[in-house]
């Protein structure tokens, strides 16, 4: 405090830094006050004798000249301090001040701007315009709530701007991830003021379910300031609108006197925080990097016990050493599981033959039985892929997924290949290589089968495995420059408590207090960086690590002199389906190269997979394509069932509900999907509003049977959750026999002629039947382009080969046939649901008795499933603890992905844009 | 000439859906009466109380969909809808069900469950939970520790009007902000509540607690 500013006759100010009218904002009172000099005013009542009251009852006077507020005051000002007139008080009867302020002093300034408050806080939070801007679960839960049954327009709220300049609120649905964040505070501060931020969903106030990944935020009020918090995973479009309510009450509360945004040098930006060795916050990247130094992290480390490694399974099982439990008692022997990769699979008999038709063409050792799997050899790996994909009399074309285990002596990679012209003959490959981080290498077979691409990308990424011959081997998921290959056994991550739940902290005696995550970590947050790491003033949040690397075959544009330019689209883009991106070579008008960038909903699915008991991940697996959570549920079910044998085979009652679960989230995907995709060709959210009708009710269905619209968890392991309640099934049948075909005939008959969709899509993005398959696609864009392979035919699962249907291909492979054979697919389903209610039995619904202790014997299995999507696998390999050792998602939206390019190239942008909408990507599912 | 027929017979799909929108208001009540029960035109100006809006219904007889007026309207609440978990209290006698014997901490996927359990003076445990924390920015929602839970004691609660503008201090509920009383469970779950199994697992604990009080008051079994 300067002694200018300290009056010495004032009694009241004198000493007390912290008095309030120190702290005024000076603008309101200069011009009256400069003119005028110091000036003795009876003003407002309450000023005064509150004055009074801090005066320790003595009438205050207080002739301090107004001076002009030095800038670091100004800045205290910021601060939320109730404003406080600087016009003083003189002695006063009190009762002659009454009198006074009844008949002379109509008003005060609080009171006229309060006038001015109510119809300038109504006016904002009457058309309180969101930034159209979803990451995950949540932003589909955010649409509906912008769709005609819950109608955010009610509130004025409808319109979803596209550009955060246009924006006055932001919505941040869903996890907040750390590839994500850089561009939510970099879009923040794009916003104009004022701005407020509403965190929906447990994951973008606090983390959520992912709070434990390496990968996410612990609530986006990490970074940026919020508002308004909606809890609930996802909220109910109503719970939405609640929060929405919630927000307009607190604009009501606002007044324009306090108001931060009118204020000089008033600086509401976030810094954009950088993307490192993990995510950096820029403000405490000082306190990061001494506690780095200081080896916080790995000093406590230390103490924690970690995951166990197991050895890999070899060709005859010897018993495994009987490992140690942490209590001291020898572990039984694990009950094993039958060995075969799938339920549905080549055999014993012809995995013999062909390992033996292998030995004999490319020489012997090239091919060996390890459980039900052939153990090849790095070095002869292609050759043996290409023997099997032309020569052999089964051609295995099909990729069908690929993925790698971290195992005590090696890390295994292995690939699921099958036949599209002999489905069901699935084998597994296995190549075992270097355990070392860093070491493991093998060759690629990105140009054996296309479909390895993104996929070998991903094993590269998440256990750092290379692949020799890949084009583009960098990080798919993860950023360049982060300093862990996650999925690595041997990586804990910043909140890691325990290798597998329940984490004692939970349940063990003496514990039990709430401890959040953020304490357990010695930086206070979820950051994790290795001690050796110097490079600090490096960090920027301008950098970009996921999308700087120029596109593949690309020259420098300025070297090239040519017109071709970059574009990048995405992540945050309306017509993306999420947090996707798309680095977009042009030339002129035309795509000449197009490179997928993602990872940025990368919410550690699997890494918490392999933490989960059995049971846990069901909840967790209707996070990944959250449009379709009973068939996610379906599918892995299966795989563990799978492992459990007869012990877990759903009753007939049971069987029934999976099928009419699983058709009716396939009708209810296909309508969302066909609504956005003609809403990405410009037909503006009508069609889209009649598709999501029909999917509302579907919902409604499911939250009667499950509890929850979208999260259903409903499977149990041998059979469901609960019965169906009374009256659910007269109801389904109902919408099923009347209601569905109608609304699919209208949805037809409204969209499949029009001449401008026809333009739109017809010869668009055309992807021939060999480029199909070898891309690995699955599911309608797969079948669009003829091939006819449907997982309920290939490898039939649950009772699918009891039901009459059809699996619709397409001819051209274009967009048109990509749209069309969703409508089929929707007929297909509403077929089979109509066999499904008619025949549904009654009796129990649940195998066995219902117990949270689930008994897994060790094995390897795959589950899969023809998700709306495509092919949904779940690969397990347990090792008879209550939790997975390795588990991996094979997600068709990522997969499908790899023929982005291929669909793109010579066309534009306005193509690709509905190119990208006919994949139908769902990016929980993409990223997991 | 087969162009533009597409896109008129598409038009005309939306005109139906316009003119049938309008005719059914007519039809169902001269304009004046909200679709699904709704509220009349007067509603416009005073807002229902709490606890007494309007639920809304739309089944398949629904002839498409219509927007459900929320605050002031509601959709009907299904019995097993989920939001957060809450810890039932009997009225009867103000026990707490809850008997701390971690199952539901043991199943919860995120692991947003932490209990304290009680304990006497003399150090032996007491099977009532001290404390009981749920942190809700980290629970799914999943309903797996009601499912699980063998006491009937952990249920999830239907509310799901939660916003609001602090988390540190009050998103993590302990065991005072959980309980709720049986007669609340009842009202909300009426389908559980007279369901055969926790009809005969109420009866059993009476019978349990009954045996207690006859021995504290002395009387010979």
């Amino acid at each position: 405090m300067t002694s200018r500013n300290a009056a010495p006759d004032a009694p009241a100010a004198g000493g007390r830094a912290g008095h309030p009218w120190r702290k005024r904002p000076a603008r309101f009172s200069m011009s009256v006050m400069d003119a005028a000099g110091p000036v003795f005013r009876v003003e407002s009542p309450a000023a005064p004798l509150r004055r009074g009251r801090d005066a320790i009852g003595r009438p205050v006077r207080i002739a301090a000249p107004i001076v002009r507020t030095p800038p670091s005051i100004r800045r205290l000002a910021m601060t939320n301090q109730p404003p406080v007139r600087p016009e003083w008080t003189t002695t006063i009867d009190p009762i002659l001040q009454k009198e006074l302020e009844r008949y002379v002093l109509v008003t005060n300034w609080e009171k006229l701007l309060g006038m001015v408050d109510v119809v300038y806080n109504w006016g904002r939070r009457s058309s309180l315009w969101p930034l159209g801007f979803g990451l995950a679960c949540c932003a589909i839960e955010m649409i509906c709530t912008a769709s005609s049954r819950f109608d955010i327009a009610r509130f004025g709220a409808e319109v979803f701007r596209g550009s955060p300049r246009q924006a006055d609120l932001m919505i941040v649905s869903g996890t907040v991830t750390k590839t994500m964040m850089p561009l939510i505070a970099r879009l923040y501060d794009q916003m104009p003021e004022p701005k407020y931020v509403m965190a929906m969903g447990a994951c973008a106030s606090g983390g959520g379910p992912f709070k434990e990944g390496y990968n996410v935020v612990s609530g986006v009020d990490k970074h940026l300031p919020v508002d308004v918090y909606v809890p609930g995973c996802p909220p109910t479009p109503q719970a939405l609108l609640n929060g929405l309510i919630a927000l307009q009450r607190k604009i009501d509360g606002e007044t324009i006197v306090q108001a931060p945004w009118y204020r000089g040098g008033v600086e509401r930006d976030v810094p954009i925080p950088a993307l490192g060795p993990d995510l950096v916050d820029l403000r405490t990247v000082e306190l990061a990097a001494e506690r780095t130094a200081q080896g916080l992290i790995e000093k406590r480390e230390a103490g924690l016990e970690k995951p166990r490694l197991i050895p890999a399974p070899t060709a005859d099982p010897v018993d495994p050493p009987p490992a140690e439990a942490p209590s001291g008692k020898p572990v039984k022997k694990p009950k094993q599981a039958v060995a075969r990769p799938s339920a549905v699979w080549l055999g014993d008999a012809g995995l013999a033959e062909l390992a033996d038709r292998l030995n004999a063409e490319l020489g012997a050792g090239t091919a060996a039985i390890v459980q039900a799997g052939l153990l090849i050899p790095a070095e002869k790996l292609v050759d043996a892929a290409r023997f099997l994909r032309d020569r052999n009399p089964i051609r295995y074309d099909y990729l069908a997924s690929l993925q790698s285990v971290h195992y005590q002596d090696c890390i295994e990679v292995n690939y699921h290949l099958d036949s599209t012209s002999r489905p069901g003959s699935l084998i597994l490959l296995r190549v075992r290589v270097a355990e070392a981080e860093g070491e493991g290498e093998l060759p690629s077979l990105y140009h054996v089968y296309r479909g390895a691409d993104l996929q070998e990308r991903e094993v590269y990424d998440m256990m750092g495995v290379r692949f020799v011959g890949h084009p583009e081997l960098k990080r798919i998921l993860m950023w360049e420059g982060f300093a862990y290959h996650p999925l690595r056994k041997d990586y804990l991550e910043p909140y890691y408590e325990a290798p597998t739940k329940v984490f004692a902290s939970r349940v063990d005696e003496g514990f039990g207090r709430h401890v959040r995550a953020e304490e357990l970590n010695p930086h206070g947050t979820n950051l994790k960086i290795p001690q050796g790491f110097k490079d600090w003033a490096s960090l920027s949040g301008s950098n970009d690590p996921k999308g700087e690397a120029p596109l593949p075959g690309g020259v420098q544009v300025e070297e090239l002199e040519s017109d071709q330019f970059q574009v990048s689209m995405g992540p945050q883009h309306p017509s993306t389906h999420g947090v996707f991106r798309m680095n977009v070579r042009l030339d002129g008008e035309t795509i000449v190269g197009l490179k997928p960038v993602m990872g940025y909903m990368h919410r550690n699915h699997e890494k918490i997979g392999e933490r989960n008991t059995f049971l846990m991940n069901f909840p967790f697996t209707d996070r990944l394509d959250y449009l379709t959570s009973m068939g996610n549920n379906f599918g892995y079910a299966l795989a563990i069932e799978q492992l459990m044998g007869d012990e877990a085979k759903p009753p007939e009652r049971a069987e029934y509900i999976r099928v009419i679960m699983a058709e009716l989230t396939r009708v209810a995907s296909h309508m969302w999907s066909v609504g956005f995709l003609l809403n990405d060709l410009g037909a503006f959210f009508t069609p889209a509003l009649y598709a999501i009708e029909e999917r509302e009710l579907i919902l409604d269905l499911f939250e009667w049977a499950s509890g929850s619209r979208m999260m259903c968890n409903y499977f149990r392991f041998g059979g469901v959750a609960a019965d169906l309640p009374p009256g659910w099934l007269d109801r389904c049948r109902a919408i099923v026999e009347d209601r569905l075909d109608r609304k699919i005939d209208e949805l037809d008959r409204y969209l499949s002629g029009n001449e401008i969709l026809l333009d739109r899509t017809k010869g668009v993005g055309v992807l021939s039947a060999e480029d199909a398959v070898g891309y690995s696609t699955g599911g309608p864009v797969l079948r669009a382009s003829g091939v006819a392979y449907d997982v309920r035919r290939a490898a039939p699962y649950g009772i699918y080969d009891r039901f009459e249907f059809a699996v619709p291909t397409g001819r051209a492979g274009d967009l048109y046939d990509r749209y069309y054979i969703r409508i089929l697919e929707m007929r297909e389903s509403v077929r089979i649901l109509k066999q499904a209610v008619r025949k549904i039995p009654e009796g129990p619904v649940l195998a066995g008795k219902k117990s949270y202790q689930i008994k897994v014997p060790a094995g390897e299995a795959y589950g899969r499933v023809e998700n709306p999507k495509g092919e949904l696998g779940f690969y397990v390999v347990a090792d008879g603890s209550a939790a997975a050792y390795r588990y991996h998602v094979r997600s068709p939206s990522f997969i499908n992905l790899t023929a982005l390019e291929r669909m793109c190239l010579g066309r534009t942008i306005a193509d690709v844009v509905g190119i990208l909408g006919s994949l139908d990507i769902v990016l929980g599912e993409v990223d997991r | 000439m087969t162009i533009g027929r597409g896109v008129i017979r598409g038009h005309a799909v939306t005109l139906r859906r316009f003119l049938v929108t309008f005719a059914r208001d007519f039809r169902d009540g001269l304009a004046l009466r909200r679709r699904g029960g709704g509220g009349l035109l007067v509603d416009l100006f005073r807002g229902p109380a709490r606890g007494e809006e309007r639920v809304v219904v739309q089944d398949a007889t629904t002839e498409g969909l219509f927007t459900v007026e929320y605050p002031d309207e509601r959709l009907p609440v299904y019995e097993r809808f989920r939001v957060l978990p809450v810890l039932v209290y009997d009225d009867e006698d103000g026990n707490v069900r809850c008997t701390s014997c971690n199952i539901c901490a043991k199943v919860c996927p995120p692991q947003c469950i932490w209990m304290v359990q009680a304990k006497s003076p003399k150090g032996t445990v007491v099977p009532l939970p001290e404390d009981f924390f749920i942190d809700m920015d980290v629970c799914m929602n999943c309903g797996l520790c009601a499912e699980y839970c063998p006491f009937d004691a952990i249920k999830m609660d239907q509310n799901f009007e939660l916003a609001n503008s602090e988390r540190h201090q009050t998103h993590v509920f302990g065991l005072q902000d959980l309980l709720v009383s049986s007669a609340y469970y009842a009202q909300t779950h009426p389908e559980a509540w007279s369901g055969p199994e926790e009809v005969a697992e109420r009866a059993k604990v009476a019978k349990k607690k009954d045996r207690r009080l006859q021995k504290a008051l002395g009387v010979e079994a």
